[in-house]
């Protein structure tokens, strides 16, 4: 009763923590290649909604935020960011700012590949009997 | 899976484009002296004019619609065009393309400036191949998980 995570959440949740991964280094890398596009505004991906989701659900009387619930499969979000300085072309790429946010991305799918092949060994562990 | 691809796709698209800069370019530092052009005037400085482009095709439409991942927007040429302002000057009466008061008119092309340009091509050239290499390393760590 205490613990309502199970494996399946536990690896849905992984794989869809890849699956951000994948989408903001996708969104770093057409920000990349628009660095000299006039006129063309950095894009972020947000995943808000699903987290704002998650959390209501959590505080409605749901015991803790269960990582497996179908709510959390909202679709990613791609917006335009605010606040950065323009050039003159009315670009507002930083080279610094993707390459930072592309390598960010990368690790995080690393974390969770690491986590969810170290599950998958320990599948194949149980079930070739312990060899 | 598919966004994965339209990263890399992206990224491509980057490196085309920087390529066509750095060539323009490179054309434009070795016309640097040309005086006399096919036309007889001066060379025209060239530009490369770029545009972001949203990817199409099968793989865009599905995942537009299925709201499932991010596409990635690339980028594209559009034109190479030519440079409108006014040629240089230069005093050289015994040429034979001077004019009735001894001036040649010399290409719009300022040598520093294109070395700029070709530095910036080079280095958004960099960027694009790095962010390849990432999203390939991805791609690569995905399929280890099926060791």
């Amino acid at each position: 009763m205490s613990n309502t995570i199970n494996d399946t959440a536990i690896m849905a949740a992984l794989g869809r923590q890849m699956t951000r991964a994948v989408a903001r280094e996708s969104v770093a890398s057409s920000n990349l290649a628009n660095i000299d596009t006039p006129g063309y505004h950095t894009r972020d991906v947000s995943f808000d909604d699903a987290l704002t989701s998650q959390l209501q659900a959590a505080t409605s009387g749901a015991s803790g935020i269960a990582p497996g619930s179908s709510s959390a499969q909202e679709a990613p979000k791609v917006t335009e960011t605010e606040g950065l300085a323009e050039r003159r072309d009315g670009n507002n790429v930083q080279l610094d700012r993707e390459l930072l946010n592309l390598t960010r991305a990368s690790g995080d799918f690393s974390a969770a590949q690491a986590v969810l092949s170290a599950k998958f060994r320990l599948v194949r562990y149980a079930i070739n009997d312990g060899r | 899976m598919s966004s994965m691809w339209s990263a890399i796709n992206a990224s491509a698209s980057g490196l085309d484009a920087q390529r066509a800069r750095m060539e323009v370019a490179a054309s434009n530092l070795a016309n640097a002296d040309s005086v006399h052009g096919p036309n007889n005037q001066p060379y025209r400085r060239r530009e490369v004019m770029l545009e972001s482009s949203d990817p199409d095709g099968f793989g865009a439409t599905l995942t537009r619609a299925s709201g499932s991942g991010v596409e990635a927007a690339g980028v594209k040429v559009t034109d190479v065009v030519e440079d409108q302002s006014p040629f240089g000057r230069r005093y050289e009466p015994s040429s034979p393309d001077a004019d009735s008061d001894g001036y040649v008119a010399t290409p719009n092309v300022s040598v520093p400036e294109e070395m700029v340009d070709m530095l910036g091509a080079a280095r958004a050239y960099q960027a694009n191949l790095a962010a390849i290499g990432v999203v390939k390393d991805t791609i690569q760590k995905a399929l280890d998980l099926a060791k």
